[in-house]
């Protein structure tokens, strides 16, 4: 099964993901997908906290923080994988070093390596993040990344059978239903 | 009258142009310039709200003052209301009059829709 998650910031989004993913699990092979490249000692201490977190709940992680389709042979076929988050991916994708120009190609190549990743997978859930209701005109690389992230999730939400919204630790499904 | 409303990027005008048959020409979409005019569809009505707010309009009134304009009309806005309360004041000023608007139209719809991920979300 392909779960699709988003929402706001701190609202249950990981949390769901990880109880969903190893409910679909079954006992069987569960990926997680690290997408987050540190930048900072905060960045750190936040992946710190991810990992203590999934800490007993069989994950073996991978990171991936770019190139996503070079992580699909690592991921044995018919296991189960969280990817957290397409956010992140995107963001590492679009704005590459060393100058981080916004390379407009990346929506479409991450929404093709993600939903690849998918269909290696037995199961997946893809965590996103919904940035799409403030009061505020951005400049065209911040609102090319909103669209570009857009563009992203709702080719994962039409891919997969569920798709649910995380808000105050409750989940509003949008598509089907998945129970942990 | 039938009201869609989502985020940014969300599928809104995707929805609405398969959900009703619409063509390119039954829609009108605004500007910031504050000029609107009540097409089969009206799309980004927020702009319409951002010029309303820089000229000293509250476009709530706008619609109350002709309401036989968009009646059975489709109207598409995106929800601004989520992010931080905007430094500037015309932002905030913006955002406050959206919702204002927002929630005067919703009682009148005939349908509500909110999209999220190009996936429809009836609320009424």
């Amino acid at each position: 099964m392909k779960v699709f998650i988003s929402g706001g910031c701190k609202n249950g989004k990981s949390t769901l993901a990880q109880r969903l993913a190893k409910a679909l699990a079954e006992g069987g092979e569960l990926y997680y997908l690290a997408t987050m490249e540190p930048r900072d000692a905060e960045d750190e201490a936040r992946i710190r906290r991810h990992i203590a977190e999934r800490e007993g709940w069989g994950f073996q992680t991978l990171e991936c923080p770019r190139d996503i389709e070079s992580c699909i042979g690592k991921i044995s076929a018919g296991g189960t994988v969280l990817l957290d988050s397409v956010t992140a991916l995107l963001s590492n994708e679009m704005f590459p070093p060393p100058d981080y120009a916004m390379d407009p190609a990346a929506p479409r190549r991450v929404a093709e390596g993600l939903l690849k990743l998918g269909e290696r997978a037995g199961s997946i859930v893809y965590v996103s993040d919904y940035i799409y209701s403030d009061a505020e005109i951005y400049d065209a690389v911040t609102d090319g990344y909103k669209r570009g992230l857009a563009y992203v999730d709702r080719a994962l939400a039409q891919a997969c059978q569920a798709v649910a919204e995380c808000c105050a630790g409750l989940v509003i499904w949008h598509k089907g239903r998945a129970e942990p | 009258m039938h009201l869609i409303i989502g985020g940014a990027f969300q599928g809104k005008l995707d929805y609405a142009v398969k959900k009703y048959g619409l063509s390119e020409g039954d829609i009108f979409e605004c500007s910031e310039s504050g000029e609107i005019e009540f097409k089969k569809c009206v799309n980004h009505l927020e702009r319409f709200t951002l010029g309303c707010v820089r000229r000293g309009l509250e476009p709530a009134e706008v619609f109350m003052s002709s309401p036989e304009l968009w009646r059975d009309r489709i109207l598409i806005c995106e929800d601004i209301s989520s992010g931080v309360v905007p430094v500037d004041a015309v932002m905030r000023a913006w955002r406050e009059a959206n919702g204002r608007l927002l929630n005067w139209l919703s009682p009148q719809a005939e349908s509500v829709t909110r999209l999220f991920c190009g996936l429809p979300q009836v609320l009424k």
